[in-house]
Order: structure tokens, then C-alpha cells, then sequence
């Protein structure tokens, strides 16, 4: 079958949908192709989107699109044990949401086709397709050949296609961090009443400490419209390290949490899902995001932002996808689709934007990412201070004197515990 | 809270895996070589594998692909460099609803 | 003529992700996806190869609600030419009687077929009516848990079938056209191909006909076409276990057990 396309997006996540979408709307002749059954049969994340690059993408967002609450909570824990110090901010803007990543990925890949987009799901690529001197010209599935103009790599973190391509070298653990999740099911008015929220209003909540055993990385909570996310992120390089019990056996622990099960212990599990995430983007990207014919977009360009309190993947993976699209557009335009005019149409912009501005900005966040000391003696510390400063018997000490007695019980010295925090209010 | 309620369950990972919807294909996406598992010292598959495809039986690694949660983590982690790592083809293998 | 086959598909509940909700005693349906009967796929199978051997052409059919494209966009995309989803209103709470009615009437309609083959059973029911009440439909030989099509010889009009009991091998021969029940599990059948799924995109190939094409007599269709009443359903009781736990490493337990079974007198052979 001779078929040739414009541009083909191999991979329909939130990046690929957004290339295709962009693409497609602007008149490109687009495939789109998928490996799952449907779209968003693949998909799993923590639960939170933030809203304001996708409100640019795709016109009437917020009135179409599957979003459940509108995060209004954000609380970050320091779990020690069943001890917790919790910091709660709350807010009245609509600046993210909390939704199922299968449903927001659909729902962008309906927009894609109605676009003009072909989508073609249950579709494995097994290459991308160079000629003699390199340049990319298609992709191939079980030996079937498709070819292209552009193809936009949109395969997520799992990078079997760029790798056999010698564009990255085969993922490091120390390069990525697995997410295990399960979503239960309490019924809307039970999320408001114990979360107390208003309908159609939620949480989003990141613990570190004890919720991973100690190992770098964290436990999310985030509530849908009548279900709760909750899962565990674990870095992988120390995770293999550290790591003393199966890793579904601390997921079933984070749901039965004597603090935190309550909330949902008459629920019923109704998913198990598991997925990997770049640890944090800046390690990730490949040494070059275009080449003649190849766009780079989402995760498998390492395009991942991990705060420890904020976690932006879909976001940056619809916008990079979405200027992959414009660059699309452009240089089929100019007739050139060579690596040198890939590059200053799509990476030129993409490093210059916000997304990789901030990538770079927090690339210190590695550094105590993956220190464990912070994962398990800050944690005990705040709950340490907090249990002298409220749990009382006799006299009330001050917040001075919690913290020393506490650091000392936990071998920290106040000075090694000033420059800790000073690297890290730096660094955030 | 009163300290006097029973404590929760876990669930066992067999049965979280049922919440899991699944179109299994015949053909397995992923192939372990247990030779080179037997000469793993650390085995972190058997820790790390969310879904458990990885148990010790007798010592030796027996891997078996349906409940497979397409994560990749296996592929990155392993030391031995024992595992042939795809994903299923025919939109087989898991099928996410509410993640 | 090339040779004309039509396969039979339904299109049923993913019955892994149905569970029991404890508290309730009830069926836990919501967000449970469906798929192509997987017995079905076998019968796609061994089409496939009857059009890679006689050229033949295939059609699959289903009867179904709309959201059965899907599943014949999935066959189609291992390689079957074209699908008639056969759906109406009309249609719904049928028993086999009724089901094997219309997609008989389909296939009287197709009118020129050589074969018509069929899944062994469904997971969502596994009566196995189907493929046998719709011979009786439309008189035509009928021959199940075939697992290998010798030959057919399009000449003398005739198809050469193996099936596979449980303790020996049969070969018929059967007059053409003739309705065939596929072994299940007896085929590996294809993946999924991306040139056969571009064709779903760009071809159309599906087309869907409603009562209007079929003029069925709506008194032989769905809940009045029915006689079948379920009269009783009932759960398995379930039975006391001994909950024996056999320690040790597994190749030395599973010895202790076979020990265990034998004094029971439960094995079907000699210890
Ligand atoms: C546990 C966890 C929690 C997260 N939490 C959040 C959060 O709260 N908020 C947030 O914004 N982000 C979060 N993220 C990150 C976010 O999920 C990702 O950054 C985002 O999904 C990346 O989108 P993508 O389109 O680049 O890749 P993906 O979403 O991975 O999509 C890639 C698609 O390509 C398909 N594919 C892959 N290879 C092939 C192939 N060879 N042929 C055909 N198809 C193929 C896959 O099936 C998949 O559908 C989280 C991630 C994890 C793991
Ligand atoms: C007592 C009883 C009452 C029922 N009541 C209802 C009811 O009220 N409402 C309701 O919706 N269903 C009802 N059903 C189910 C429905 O009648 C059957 O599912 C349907 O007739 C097919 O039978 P089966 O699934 O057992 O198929 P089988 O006979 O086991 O299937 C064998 C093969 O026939 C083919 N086939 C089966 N169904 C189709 C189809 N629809 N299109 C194309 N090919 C097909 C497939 O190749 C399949 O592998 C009832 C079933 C029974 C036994
Ligand atoms: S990919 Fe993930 S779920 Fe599948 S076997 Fe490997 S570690 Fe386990």
C-alpha cells in the first residue's frame, strides 16, 4: 500500500494528540497512530493537570473537556510513621484540575480526528524509518511501511523507538521513577464531606517520608469527581537499593495508612495501573530534539517537571506536541524539513519557552531528590518538633527548643540543618 | 481514632491486579532469560515488578507476562540484561479506564 | 468465482473485568470495556487462511449495538475484507432462537455464501446455539470444534473439515454452502495490521444494516421473538475447604500434595 502523509505521530498521549490536533487543524494531511485499543487505554498518571496551556491549544477547554474538580487544596505532608505535618494552602483560582489521564487523552484524540486527523489505534510501531543518508522518511510496524514528511515521536518515557534509533542511550535508573496508583471509589459527597470541599472543588496532596519507606520520592492523593487517586512514586536508582518490600505491598499500605485510610477505607478499588516517569526532564532530554524529518515532543524528550510539590508532565507534553505542530506546519510551507530548519522552528523556541526555563531552574531539585537523609530524617524531624510543640504533658517549649531537642534526637546537627535548608529554598 | 479498630487488609496483589482490566494475548510481550537471572545477585524484579510477574521458586525466577502493567520498569532496572522488552501489539495487554 | 466466507462475531463484555461488589452481592459493571468474543477470533483465524489458500473473500457479521464497530474495525484489521454490523432497536433482548433468526436472515440476504463459520461459544453466555440454529435456519450442513480446514474443493462444491475431540481426530466432508463451529483455542490468530487498519479509515468498509434492509417480522424479533425464560439463577454454594497448607520449597510440596491426593483416591491414574 503506497500511503504518504504529510505527518505521522507515533504515540497518542497528551503530546501526540496535541501534535496531530495542531497539525490536522491546520490543513496537514496527519496519522496518528496508537498501540492501544482506543485511545487513552495506555495512559496512567498521578491526577492533576494544570489548565492554562491547554486553554491555549484547544478552544472552549474548560467547557468540554473531562475535567472532575478544580483543585482548590494543595497540602504537602512530612509523614513519620503515623505522625504527619501537613501544610495546607488554599485558593480561589482555576488553575489546575484534577481528571483521569484516560479520559483527558481521549478526549484530545476526539478532538484530533474531528480536526481531520486519521487516528489509528492497536497499532505497534516497531521503527522509525531513515534512508541511505539518514533522514527520516516513515515509520514501520510489523513490517509495514508508511511513510511521511515529518515524523513527530510522541512515545513517552518508554523510549524503544528513539533508542533504536541511536538518538538517546537505553534509560538509566537513575534517569527515571516508577509511579504505582490506585483509584477507589467513595462517591462525590463523601469526597466533599471529607475533604471538605465544595462540588466540583478538590484536593491535590504530595506526602514524603515513611509513604515510601523512607526511599526518595513520594505518595500522591488527589480527589475526582467520586474517586480518590493515591499512589507512590519511588526514583528507581535508590529504589533498587533501598527497596525491602514489594512495592504493591507499600501501595496497599499507603490506602490502609492508619492517618490517612479513613478516608477512604469503605471504598472499593476499582484500578491497579503503574507507569514510569522521567525523574526529572533536564537528564532526560535527548542531546537533540529534531533531526532531518523527526520532531521530539512529551516525555520522550524528557519534557517532565518534578518539584517534589508540583508534578507537570501533560501540560508540557500537549504544548511541546503543540508546537511540534506548528513547526510541522511551517516548514512543509518552506519546503524544508531538514535537521538545521527542524531545529530553529521547534527546539529553538521549546528551550527558549517557560517549560525549559523551568526545567533548568529546578535542576537542583535532583540533588535532594535522590538524597535519602531528606526522606527520612526531615519527615521525623517536623513530626518530631510538632509532637513536642502539641502532643503535651508538662511545660510548653518553644518552637526553638523543639527543633534543637528534635534535630539532636534525629543526628542532625542546627548547623548542618541551616545549610540543608539553605541549598534548598536556593535551589526550589 | 480509637486505637480499638481493627486494622485494614491488605489487598494481595493477585486480586488487585483483578481490578485491572486486561486483554491477554497469546503471544508474550516480554521474555526473560532465567539463565542469566540465576547468576542475578539483587533480583530487584522481584521487589520493584508492580504487578509481581517476577517470583522466586526455588530460587529461580519464573516470570510470567498476563498481569503485566506495561510500566517498563523491569527493562530499566534489570542488571543482567535478561529481558526482552516490548509492548503487546493488537491493543492487548492492560486497558486503563480511570487513570 | 472466488470462494465467499462469512465469520460470525459477537460482541460481549470484557467477562475478566466484571467482579462482584462484595457489599452488595451485584455485578460491578460500570467502565467495563468489550471485546470481539475471543473464541470468535479463532474462526477469524482460520478464515484468514482460507483467503490466503482459495483467495477467498471474508465477511465478517455481527449482531450488536453501534458500539460493535469497533470490534469489526479490530478483525478487519487482521485482515478480513469487509463487516455488516446488523443493528436495531428491534433486535434487543433476543434469545439464541431470536439471534440465530436474524443472522440467519443476513445471511440469506449475503445470499451467495460458501461457508459461514462461527466461534465454539461465547464467554459472556457459552449456550454454543448460534452456529447450530442457524444451520437449522437455513438447513445447511453444520459441523463443530472443526480445528483445520483440509480442503475445499470449490468444483464439487465441497469442504473438507478436521475436528478435534478430546480422545480422537474426525474428518467429514460437508456440501457447500455449509456453517462450520471453530475449536476454540485452536488457532494463534494474527495481530492487528497497520495497512489493514488504514483501510478501516480510508475504505469504509463496514456497512451497517438495520431491520429497514432486512424486513424481519418484528414478532420473530428481540423479547418477543424469545421464548426462552430464565427461570432461576443460582450462585455456586461454596465448598467448605480444609484450608491444609503444605510447607516447604514448592517442587517438595507439590510431592507432599500429589501424596495427598493419591490417598484421597482422587487421581485418575495409579500412584
Ligand atoms: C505516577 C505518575 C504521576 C504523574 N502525575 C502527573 C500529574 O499529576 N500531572 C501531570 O501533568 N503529569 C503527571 N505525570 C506525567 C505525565 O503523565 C506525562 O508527562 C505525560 O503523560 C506525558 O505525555 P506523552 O504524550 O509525552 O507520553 P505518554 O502519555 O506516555 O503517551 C505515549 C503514548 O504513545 C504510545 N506509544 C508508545 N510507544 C508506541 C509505539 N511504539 N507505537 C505506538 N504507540 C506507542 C503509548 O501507548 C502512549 O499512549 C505523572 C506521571 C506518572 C508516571
Ligand atoms: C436463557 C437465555 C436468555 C437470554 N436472554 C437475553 C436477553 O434477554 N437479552 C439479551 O440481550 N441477551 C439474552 N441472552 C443472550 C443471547 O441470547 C445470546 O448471548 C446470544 O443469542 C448468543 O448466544 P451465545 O452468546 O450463547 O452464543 P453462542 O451460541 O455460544 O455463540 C457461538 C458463536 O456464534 C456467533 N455469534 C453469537 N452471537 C452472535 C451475534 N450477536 N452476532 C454474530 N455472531 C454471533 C459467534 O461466532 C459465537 O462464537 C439470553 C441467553 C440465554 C441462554
Ligand atoms: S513492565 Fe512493569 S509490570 Fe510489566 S513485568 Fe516489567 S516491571 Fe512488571
Amino acid at each position: 500500500m503506497e500511503t504518504k502523509f504529510d505527518v505521522i505521530v507515533v504515540g497518542a498521549g497528551p503530546a501526540g494528540a496535541s501534535a496531530a490536533y495542531t497539525a490536522a487543524k491546520r490543513g496537514l494531511k496527519v496519522l496518528l497512530v496508537e498501540r492501544g485499543r482506543g485511545a487513552g487505554s495506555k495512559q496512567v498518571f498521578g491526577g492533576r493537570v494544570y489548565a492554562a496551556p491547554l486553554r491555549e491549544i484547544y478552544e472552549g477547554f474548560d467547557k468540554e473537556a473531562p475535567i472532575h474538580r478544580w483543585v482548590r487544596k494543595e497540602r504537602v505532608s512530612l509523614v513519620d510513621g503515623n505522625r504527619m505535618v501537613t501544610v495546607e494552602y488554599e485558593s480561589d483560582q482555576a488553575a489546575s484540575f484534577t481528571t483521569y489521564l484516560t479520559q483527558l487523552t481521549s478526549w484530545m484524540v476526539d478532538r484530533a480526528v474531528n480536526a481531520g486527523a486519521v487516528f489509528v489505534d492497536e497499532v505497534r510501531v516497531d521503527s522509525i524509518l531513515r534512508d541511505g543518508s539518514g533522514r527520516v522518511v516513515g515509520i514501520d510496524s510489523g513490517g509495514e511501511r508508511v511513510y511521511a514528511d515529518i515524523v513527530i515521536d510522541a512515545e513517552g518515557v518508554n523510549r524503544l523507538l528513539l533508542e533504536k534509533l541511536g538518538l538517546v542511550e537505553k534509560t538509566r535508573p537513575s534517569q527515571v521513577a516508577l509511579g504505582v496508583k490506585e483509584v477507589i471509589k467513595i462517591g462525590e459527597d463523601k469526597i466533599n464531606e471529607r475533604f471538605s470541599v465544595a462540588p466540583g472543588e478538590g484536593v491535590s496532596w504530595v506526602l514524603v517520608g515513611a509513604v515510601t519507606g523512607g526511599m526518595p520520592g513520594g505518595a500522591f492523593i488527589y480527589t475526582n469527581k467520586d474517586t480518590v487517586s493515591i499512589g507512590l512514586v519511588v526514583y528507581l536508582e535508590t529504589a533498587v537499593e533501598m527497596v525491602e518490600e514489594p512495592i504493591h505491598v507499600m501501595v496497599e499500605k499507603l490506602r490502609t495508612h492508619p492517618a490517612l485510610g479513613r478516608l477512604w477505607a469503605d471504598g472499593d478499588v476499582m484500578e491497579y495501573a503503574a507507569r514510569l516517569t522521567p525523574e526529572s526532564g533536564y537528564r532526560y532530554m535527548p542531546r537533540k530534539l529534531a533531526a532531518h524529518g523527526l520532531m521530539v515532543v512529551g516525555d520522550a524528550a524528557g519534557l517532565l517537571l518534578n518539584t517534589g510539590y508540583t508534578f507537570r508532565g501533560v501540560d508540557y507534553a500537549a504544548l511541546s506536541g503543540h508546537m511540534a505542530g506548528e513547526a510541522a506546519v511551517k516548514a512543509l510551507e518552506q519546503g524544508d524539513v531538514g535537521e538545521e530548519n527542524l531545529r530553529s522552528l521547534y527546539e529553538k523556541p521549546l528551550l527558549e519557552s517557560f517549560m525549559v526555563r523551568d526545567l533548568r531552574r529546578h535542576r537542583g531539585i535532583e540533588w535532594f531528590m535522590s538524597n535519602p537523609e531528606f526522606f527520612k530524617k526531615y519527615p521525623a524531624l517536623a513530626a518530631g518538633v510538632a509532637s513536642k510543640l502539641f502532643d503535651l504533658e508538662g511545660e510548653a517549649p518553644t518552637l526553638l527548643d523543639a527543633l534543637r531537642s528534635s534535630a539532636k534526637e534525629h543526628g542532625l546537627s542546627m548547623f548542618r540543618l541551616a545549610m540543608d535548608m539553605f541549598r534548598v529554598v536556593r535551589k526550589l | 481514632m480509637s486505637t480499638g479498630e481493627a486494622k485494614p487488609k491488605l489487598i494481595r496483589v493477585e486480586d488487585l491486579l483483578q481490578r485491572t482490566v486486561y486483554d491477554v494475548d497469546h503471544r508474550a510481550h516480554i521474555v526473560v532469560d532465567s539463565e542469566k537471572c540465576a547468576k542475578c545477585p539483587k533480583k530487584p524484579c522481584t521487589y520493584l515488578c508492580p504487578a509481581s510477574c517476577y517470583v522466586l521458586v526455588d530460587d529461580r525466577i519464573v516470570f510470567s507476562y498476563e498481569g503485566c502493567l506495561e510500566c517498563g520498569t523491569c527493562r530499566v532496572i534489570c542488571p543482567m540484561d535478561a529481558i526482552s522488552w516490548n509492548f503487546p501489539v493488537s491493543g492487548k495487554g492492560v486497558q486503563y479506564r480511570f487513570s | 468465482m472466488s470462494l465467499k466466507v462469512v465469520v460470525g462475531i459477537k460482541w460481549v463484555p470484557n467477562t475478566q473485568a466484571v467482579r462482584f461488589d462484595p457489599k452488595t452481592g451485584t455485578l460491578i459493571r460500570e467502565g467495563v470495556p468489550s471485546i470481539v468474543n475471543p473464541h470468535d477470533l479463532d474462526a477469524v483465524e482460520l478464515a484468514l487462511q482460507l483467503k490466503e489458500r482459495y483467495g477467498a473473500k471474508v465477511t465478517a457479521i455481527s449482531m450488536a449495538p453501534p458500539s460493535a464497530i469497533k470490534g469489526l474495525e479490530h478483525v478487519i484489521g487482521m485482515g478480513i475484507d469487509d463487516a455488516i454490523l446488523v443493528s436495531d432497536r428491534v433486535f434487543a433482548g433476543s434469545d439464541t432462537l431470536a439471534t440465530s433468526y436474524v443472522i440467519a436472515q443476513t445471511l440469506k440476504r449475503i445470499g451467495d455464501f460458501d461457508l459461514a463459520l462461527f466461534g465454539q461459544e461465547t464467554i459472556d453466555s457459552s449456550t454454543a446455539h448460534i452456529p447450530a440454529q442457524v444451520a437449522g435456519w437455513l438447513e445447511l450442513p453444520y459441523m463443530y470444534y472443526v480445528d483445520r480446514v483440509e480442503e475445499v474443493d470449490e468444483k464439487q462444491r465441497t469442504v473438507t473439515v478436521r475436528r478435534m475431540l478430546e480422545d480422537r481426530l474426525e474428518w467429514y466432508q460437508l456440501k457447500m454452502p455449509a456453517i462450520l463451529g471453530v475449536a476454540m483455542k485452536s488457532q494463534k490468530p494474527r495481530p492487528v495490521s497497520i495497512y489493514n487498519k488504514l483501510r478501516v479509515r480510508m475504505e469504509n468498509p463496514i456497512q451497517v444494516w438495520s431491520n429497514k434492509e432486512l424486513g424481519l417480522d418484528p414478532r420473530c424479533l428481540g423479547l418477543k421473538g424469545s421464548p426462552t425464560l430464565v427461570s432461576k439463577v443460582t450462585w455456586t454454594p461454596e465448598v467448605p475447604r480444609k484450608k491444609q497448607v503444605i510447607e516447604g520449597p514448592p517442587s517438595e510440596a507439590v510431592k507432599k500434595l500429589v501424596e495427598k491426593l493419591c490417598e484421597e483416591g482422587v487421581l485418575p491414574f495409579e500412584c
